[in-house]
């Protein structure tokens, strides 16, 4: 970098990202606070490494072929073409964007004084990985083994989102050019998959036992430990401000990005590289973040748990467009969202003995999924990319936003690489007997021996008087 | 191994040769390094399997209550 503006732009880019990638981090201290507080005190420690032991090995994944994933399934492979090459092969060509630099053996996965943005960009969608292994993990506690987990967070983490990112968060995914699929913060991409797929585990993992009496009605297993919950939180709420920063691009010339002669327009955009503010989007995710706390208030009758799980809830619904969104639709749409997906939760809970310990699949699955259709009328007619505006199903250009295209992108997102890569996933490591923990282990609690093995110097140090 | 020797010599080349890897073994260990990741990973996979089923069904054998947990809390 020689010339001065160039180097500032370059550099608070990357340190842009940077700071997501710290305040996001928040994200997973909180999912891990928040399942240990919902865990039972028997199982607290395996509780919580098996969700910190996603961090390794999402990482490692993330590293070794997700990030790759993601720049080469943008066509399908073999749905819509390319902008960049015209072809609907998988992108591993010489093109600017393609996936042949994002090899794990490429000389731009390291440091490489070229290159100040690959490392912070893949870190940043590294943490939206875990987000997605994170929210599957609390759904299916107290009687997973760590094994079967482990291959379930790689599944979803480092492939399945990816592959959902590459097709509707990729400014050159196939799905908004044939549906005008439109989800700037995620509902769908991260949210309706994760909990989608957490629903599919849970369909064959089964309930935490005495959840259902014997006639079926469903117990309460509330949390053991609420401060831990709350604290969790508060801080997934502030690691989701980190998020959203994630999901610009801080600043960026889109006169000659979009081809227009002579014009300069410096703006942050969405990750489709189209423009908004980092200041428009704070107001959304204050006012949804608030229509969530308020209709959970509401709707749980003051529950603590539901009532902060409601406020990010009412995020996740208006995030697929917060970017464009009035604060007060946003209010509003994160309102619905809580109430759907609180309803939703109990239904499912007590027609098909669906044990979600955390409410995962409704705060996550259920508000993303209705986020994005509600979406879809809303922002009708809004272009889903700058670089052309075309029909719906066409392929060579990109259809506008549109509630069909919405509806059907949630149920890819939701169903297609949630919901049935879980169920199926979660069917294999069942037939192979790693699925779920013995009954007796589940029963005794997965910490016994850990607590058995420290008790002898756990009564000496208490009685200890030198 | 080493990409860089001198960091004066390294920043007078052309900028195009200044922009580019400098971590030790760049050009020539990236697959290798790739490929012991790998077996690292999946190592990790095999070795963790096999102790948590031997945990599993030692702790399971053992068939406590669900209150027996209680005995092992020490109130410090």
């Amino acid at each position: 970098m020689t010339d001065q503006l160039g180097a500032l732009t370059t550099i608070f880019t990357e340190f842009y990202y940077w700071v997501t990638v710290v305040l996001m981090f928040l994200i997973h201290v909180g999912f891990c606070m928040y399942e240990v507080g919902a865990s039972r005190y028997k199982h607290h420690q395996h509780t919580l490494m098996k969700n910190t032991m996603l961090i390794p090995l999402v990482t490692v994944t993330w590293f070794f072929f997700g990030w790759w994933i993601y720049w080469a399934f943008p066509t399908g492979p073999g749905i819509a073409p390319s902008i960049m090459n015209e072809s609907t092969a998988l992108i591993t060509d010489e093109s600017t964007f393609s996936a042949k630099w994002y090899l794990a053996n490429t000389e731009y996965m390291a440091i490489n004084l070229g290159d100040h943005i690959s490392g912070v960009f893949w870190a940043a969608f590294l943490l939206f990985s875990w987000t997605a292994a994170s929210i599957v993990s609390g759904a299916i506690i107290e009687r997973i083994t760590t094994f079967a987990f482990g291959i379930l967070a790689i599944a979803i983490g480092s492939v399945f989102w990816t592959i959902d990112a590459a097709w509707g968060w990729h400014f050159d995914g196939w799905m908004l050019k044939i549906l005008g699929y439109h989800d700037a913060y995620a509902s769908g991409v991260i949210h309706a998959i994760a909990g989608g797929f957490a629903l599919g585990v849970l369909c064959v993992l089964g309930p935490r036992i005495g959840k259902f009496s014997s006639s079926g009605e469903p117990r309460n297993i509330g949390p053991r430990n609420p401060w831990l919950v709350t604290v969790g939180l508060f801080l997934i709420y502030t690691g989701f401000w980190g998020f959203y920063a994630a999901c610009n691009i801080p600043i960026f010339d889109l006169g000659p990005e979009y081809g227009m002669e002579g014009v300069t327009y410096w703006t942050a955009t969405n990750i489709y590289v189209t423009p908004t503010t980092l200041s428009g989007i704070t107001f959304n995710f204050l006012m949804s973040l608030s229509g969530g706390l308020l209709a959970g208030y509401w709707i749980a009758k003051g529950d603590p748990f539901w009532t902060y799980s409601s406020g990010l809830a009412g995020v996740i619904c208006a995030s697929a467009g917060n970017d464009l969104y009035h604060p007060i639709q946003a209010m509003i749409i994160g309102m619905i969202g809580v109430v759907i997906a609180y309803k939703l939760h109990y239904w499912v809970e007590r027609k098909f003995k669906i044990d979600d310990a955390v409410g995962a699949v409704a705060v996550h699955g259920y508000a993303g999924f209705v986020g994005l259709v509600i979406c879809g009328f809303v922002l009708n007619g809004y272009p889903s990319s700058g670089y052309s505006v075309g029909a719906m199903w066409d392929g060579t250009t990109y259809a506008t936003i549109n509630p069909l295209g919405q509806f059907l992108g949630a149920i890819i997102m939701f169903g297609v690489l949630g919901m049935l890569p879980g169920y199926v996933i979660a069917k294999v490591l069942h037939g192979m007997g790693k699925l779920r923990i013995p009954r007796d282990v589940e029963i005794a609690g997965l910490d016994y021996e850990m607590m058995e093995s420290a008790k002898k110097d756990e009564r000496a140090v208490s009685s200890a008087t030198r | 191994m080493a990409t860089v020797t001198n960091w004066i010599d390294h920043l007078n080349k052309p900028a195009e040769e200044v922009a580019g890897a400098v971590y030790p073994g760049a050009g020539s260990m990236e697959t290798t390094l790739v490929i012991i990741g790998i077996v690292l990973w999946l190592g990790w996979h095999v070795l963790t399997a096999r102790s948590e089923s031997e945990e599993l069904s030692r702790l399971s054998r053992k068939r406590h209550g669900a209150n027996d947990h209680k005995s092992n809390v020490t109130e410090w």
